[in-house]
């Protein structure tokens, strides 16, 4: 069989056509046809799950927030109802605050963290591998299990925290660590952090194994002191990771209900109530699943941002 | 020159005293669930506690066995996530294919849509969700917790395997299908040989993904014969009002898949999470 | 040649998987019908009092075997109390409730309007015809257009867990009002290992109730015996809630932690002696009976001190409900009927060592609670007690300010936020207002 000449890259398939065994034969459109067919015959599954599964109850969420319905009863269509009863009261802009100020310091914190584990993983010692599997370790514990057990760690009466410190006389009262007011956030924060880190580092330390030794070498040798050689090696090279990184886990950590309904309960005084908490409480604890619906697109505008940009950076990188 | 390496040496100390800060950080909570385990209720409760378990008992993982369904739990959890890892490795493979070899018209859309769906928070998605999977007659089934996991694993799968296969040389597929070979057939014969990191990084995170869910789990299966353990484990409170004991072991055994898992796929996953995030 | 044979096959193979594709959701949905193999599916609330637990698993097996219906065919399902609310309003969304399950006070009215729940007035009927029949008081939450819609199974009173122990060390008596009250704590306390007045203050209902009893005491109230008239602003209210502020920050007789705690904070304390005084029902009683005779001997139960408005206990009722969405309706209604013979329902009773009042006004005649002098106030706090909705029903509305902890989040405004009293009232007040409003137009 003839073959065309290769003229691109592997990658893209966009000239497969012409290297297609069956092309001389059946012409140009025939085979696309057919690998058109093939193609929807084999996404087919895929593409149902998808249909059924997200693109549905996407728009159903949307037809639901405009309606008054209960659990177990038939609803009414009711406009903006829901949205204006949102807004109009402060519950609104209390969750509102809480889950920017939980989702931006937690994100923070872990990047932070993520970027210094990752850098004192990059360095050269004996057991590196160990540590790492340690540290990524809380990666693979289900989050659920991960807050039940810090939630019995903050235990006021007998649990670890308060335990040590006692035992080791740094303090002489028990702390409230869930309830009081001052510290329940960043206990919710600090779980989150422990559970999430590990994501983090994971994705920095591959970027930062991936850049080349003899970059570092060559600035040395031209005089560059490390911290410049962090700034001007690392950094660029580390940025598409640094950004798909921090937006993916952006959008996770905002939508993540598990911390708060198992720590807090969005407790104490909704001091730690987020947005996806107040939906799953507001749908099923109250029973008003339109007005559930409501609260949990109020802020999807925003992500939305977020998961078009995102979509748009990971596909690229596919399509490089 | 030397300013530089005594700034190494000194990063050299800094760093290690980093790690042991944040190996503390890390363990003490996988301590604190272990060692609860082992302990007596007595050392578990009020001004009696200890930090080390002092007359260790496994009373507490008797009591799971014992008096909870918990095997039951184990069971379903298995089930479920053993179902979801063979779909998601079927339609990602098959779907991925698709979009890395095939050319049609939609492609784009299509690759776009899967991303987009992927990243369409789940807390967003479970209350309109009861009527789809009413209607579907799935709800209180593994079944149906399954096909919901699908939804969020086999977009993820696809990404990952679509950005592996296209790194496949095309001569090996060629040279198959000059053969004679079916375009499934060059997948399955030429491509997944060569895929098999990245076939296990896709396995490894499908099955942790289901292990670990959470949301759906709980809201769309009451039925204790499709419990698995994550909501299990949160309706642990059985006739007793102290615990602990009986649920941290529960937590032990319940985390010891998805970290056994990871501990054999370790390498694997790392390289396959930033396969395509990591410019050289 | 060739390459005709092999893209036949190809789109065959392709073929293939598309209508595999295509037909397993039908294949999924045949199967799924198909497995409702259970044809008795019961909830069980633990409510911390494990002989009762499992004495009721028994007579749902027994009943089952009687019916003929194998063991393997019934589903016998623990859903904790916490989740409860959520994962009933699941299933019920979801189209697969359960066949017979308890449901607490007002949401036997909520399943009941929306048409969810089995008509079962031949039972009740039954039940009352009993000699002595009934507390009528029961009924109020069951009865839903002039019919039973729940069969009400237990009378519930509040009473206060005392640390008799401690009194008689400090030469003092159960105190007769809360000025006495708020004396007495100060002096048998010995925080931070032990605080006399575990009060719930969490986002629970507990705390709902724990709070609502006290500002009874005061005068105040939720609604009006209308159910619709709220008054949650009142003075009388303001009142009360200002001596739950002085309680907690002044005097300090309430632990700290209490402010998330769970509805098994309070147990916990008072099994654990860390609080000497607990607003609870008799579940950490009916604890102790199994787990710690010392402490139970101990432990006396009274009714609540009086305010400036006297003494005023709470009960709540609990009834088993039984959903329409269920292929056995029969299997169902027979279950409640066994369960609520006489003979089968005494012995759970007693179980319970006192935790569950019987609804059976005759089974008070019994040793069991006249010679216990701890249910020394029992019979008369069953008989004038009130639901935590006073003056109120247990209505939908009511039900809906206990699930989204109206109260409690009143309350934690005023001890967390250092609200004004009146303030957080008024907050409060224009919140159940809404609930109320919306439930008396649908």
């Amino acid at each position: 069989m003839p073959l065309q000449a290769q003229t691109t890259d592997l990658r893209s398939g966009a000239v497969l056509a012409d290297r297609a065994p069956a092309a001389p034969r059946r012409g140009l459109s025939t085979t696309l046809r057919r690998e058109g067919r093939l193609a929807y015959a084999i996404l087919t599954p895929s593409l149902l799950v998808m249909l059924c599964l997200v693109v549905y109850p996407f728009f159903a969420a949307i037809f639901l927030s405009m309606q008054d319905k209960m659990v177990g009863a038939a609803g009414h269509f009711v406009g903006f109802a829901n949205y204006l009863e949102l807004f109009r009261d402060d519950v609104f802009q209390r969750t509102a605050w809480n889950s920017v100020v939980y989702t931006v310091v937690a994100v923070a914190i872990k990047f932070v963290i993520g970027l210094t584990m990752a850098l004192v993983l990059d360095q050269e010692r004996r057991f590196n591998n160990i540590f790492r599997t340690l540290l990524f370790l809380p990666w693979a514990v289900p989050v659920v299990i991960v807050t039940l057990n810090w939630r019995w760690i903050y235990d006021d009466l007998s649990g670890f925290l308060n335990n040590f410190l006692i035992t080791f006389h740094i303090t002489h009262d028990i702390i409230s660590w869930l309830s009081d007011p001052r510290l329940a956030m960043a206990c919710v924060i600090a779980v989150v952090v422990w559970a999430g880190t590990p994501f983090y580092a994971m994705t920095f330390l591959a970027g930062l194994q991936s850049i080349a030794k003899e970059l570092y070498e060559a600035a040395e040798i031209d005089g560059a002191s490390l911290i410049q050689q962090f700034f001007y090696i690392t950094v660029p090279r580390l940025q598409t990771i640094f950004i798909t990184t921090v937006m993916l886990s952006t959008i996770w950590t905002a939508t993540n209900l598990t911390f708060v309904l198992i720590l807090t309960r969005g407790g104490p005084a909704s001091r730690t109530d987020i947005f996806p908490h107040l939906a799953y409480q507001v749908a099923l604890g109250a029973r008003r699943l339109g007005m559930g619906a409501a609260v949990s697109l109020v802020f999807f505008p925003v992500l939305a941002v977020f998961i078009v940009f995102l979509t748009r950076r990971m596909l690229r990188e596919r399509e490089d | 020159m030397a300013s530089v390496a005594r700034t190494r040496r000194l990063l050299r100390w800094v760093g290690n005293g980093l790690l042991v800060v944040m190996l503390v950080w890390t363990l003490v909570p996988f301590y604190w669930m272990l060692a609860t385990s082992f302990k007596k209720d007595r050392e578990i409760y009020g001004f009696e506690a200890t930090l080390i378990p002092r007359h260790p008992t496994l009373d507490s993982y008797r009591r799971v066995f014992v008096q909870t369904p918990f095997v039951k739990y184990l069971r379903n959890s298995t089930i479920v996530a053993v179902g979801t890892t063979a779909g998601s490795l079927v339609l990602g493979c098959l779907g991925a294919y698709a979009l890395a070899r095939l050319r049609f018209r939609g492609r784009g859309i299509i690759a776009r849509g899967l991303i987009f769906t992927y990243l369409v928070p789940p807390a967003l998605l479970f209350i309109p969700l009861f009527a789809v999977m009413s209607f579907l007659a799935l709800t209180d089934t593994r079944e149906g917790l399954i096909l919901v996991y699908l939804g969020f694993t086999v977009p993820f799968c696809t990404w990952l395997l679509l950005g592996y296969f296209r790194s496949v040389p095309f001569e090996l597929e060629e040279a198959a299908l000059v053969d004679g070979c079916s375009r499934l057939g060059a997948l399955v014969r030429v491509i997944l040989p060569m895929s098999l990191p990245a076939l296990a990084v896709v396995a490894f995170f499908s099955f942790t993904q289901a292990w670990n869910e959470f949301i759906y789990a709980n809201v769309l299966v009451n039925s204790v014969e499709a419990r698995t353990i994550t909501t299990g484990l949160t309706l642990f409170i059985v006739e007793d009002v102290f615990f602990w004991g009986p649920m941290m072991a529960a937590a032990c055994l319940a985390t010891l898949p998805p970290v056994m898992l990871y501990l054999a796929f370790q390498r694997w996953v790392v390289k396959g999470l930033t396969l395509g995030a990591v410019k050289g | 040649m060739k390459d005709r044979t092999a893209t036949r096959r190809q789109v065959l193979k392709a073929a293939g998987v598309a209508v595999t594709a295509a037909a397993s959701p039908w294949w999924l949905v045949r199967t799924s019908h198909a497995q409702r193999a259970k044809k008795i599916v019961f909830w069980h609330v633990p409510n911390f009092t494990p002989l009762a637990d499992e004495l009721q698993k028994q007579q749902v097996y027994e009943f089952a075997k009687q019916a003929g219906v194998k063991e393997a065919e019934v589903e016998y399902a623990v859903v904790a109390n916490e989740q409860f609310q959520a994962k009933l309003a699941a299933a019920i969304e979801a189209g697969n409730p359960p066949d017979v399950t308890r449901l607490y006070e007002s949401n036997v009215q909520y399943y009941a309007s929306n048409g969810h729940l089995l008509d079962v007035n031949d039972i009740v009927e039954k039940m009352r015809r009993e000699p002595k029949g009934i507390f009528e008081s029961a009924l109020a939450s069951v009865i839903y257009k002039g019919r039973a819609m729940g069969v009400p199974l237990a009378v519930n009173p509040w009473p206060v867990h005392a640390r008799l122990d401690l009194l008689e060390q400090a030469r003092l008596e159960y105190p007769k009002t809360w000025d006495e009250f708020i004396e007495t704590s100060k002096k048998i306390q010995s925080p931070p290992r032990l605080f006399a007045f575990g009060m719930c203050l969490g986002l629970v209902e507990d705390t709902t109730d724990n709070v609502m009893n006290l500002l009874w005491c005061y005068g105040g109230k939720m609604v009006e015996a209308d159910n619709r008239t709220v008054v949650m602003n009142s003075p009388e209210n303001a009142a009360g809630v200002k001596v739950i502020e002085a309680m907690f920050k002044t005097h300090k007789i309430i632990p700290p932690g209490a402010i998330s705690w769970d509805n098994s904070g309070n147990n916990k304390a008072y099994q654990s002696k860390q609080a000497a005084f607990v607003m609870n029902p008799s579940s950490i009683y009916a604890y102790l009976d199994g787990n710690d005779k010392d402490l139970q001997k101990v432990t006396g139960l009274f009714p609540v001190p009086a305010g400036p408005k006297g003494t005023v206990n709470q009960i709540d009722t609990w009834a088993y409900g039984a959903f329409k969405k269920n292929p056995y309706p029969e299997l169902a209604r027979g279950l409640l009927d066994y369960f609520m013979q006489p003979a089968n329902y005494d012995k759970i009773i007693q179980s319970t060592g006192g935790r569950w009042v019987p609804v059976y006004k005759r089974l008070f005649d019994s040793p069991f609670w006249r010679e216990r002098p701890a249910f020394k106030h029992f019979i008369q706090m069953a008989e004038t007690g009130v639901p935590v909705s006073y003056a109120g029903a247990p209505t939908p509305a009511a039900g809906e300010v206990l699930n989204t902890q109206l109260v409690p989040k009143m309350i934690q405004r005023v001890l967390v936020e250092n609200w004004e009293a009146a303030r957080a009232l008024d907050e409060c007040h224009k919140k159940i207002a809404e609930v109320y409003a919306r439930y008396a137009k649908g």
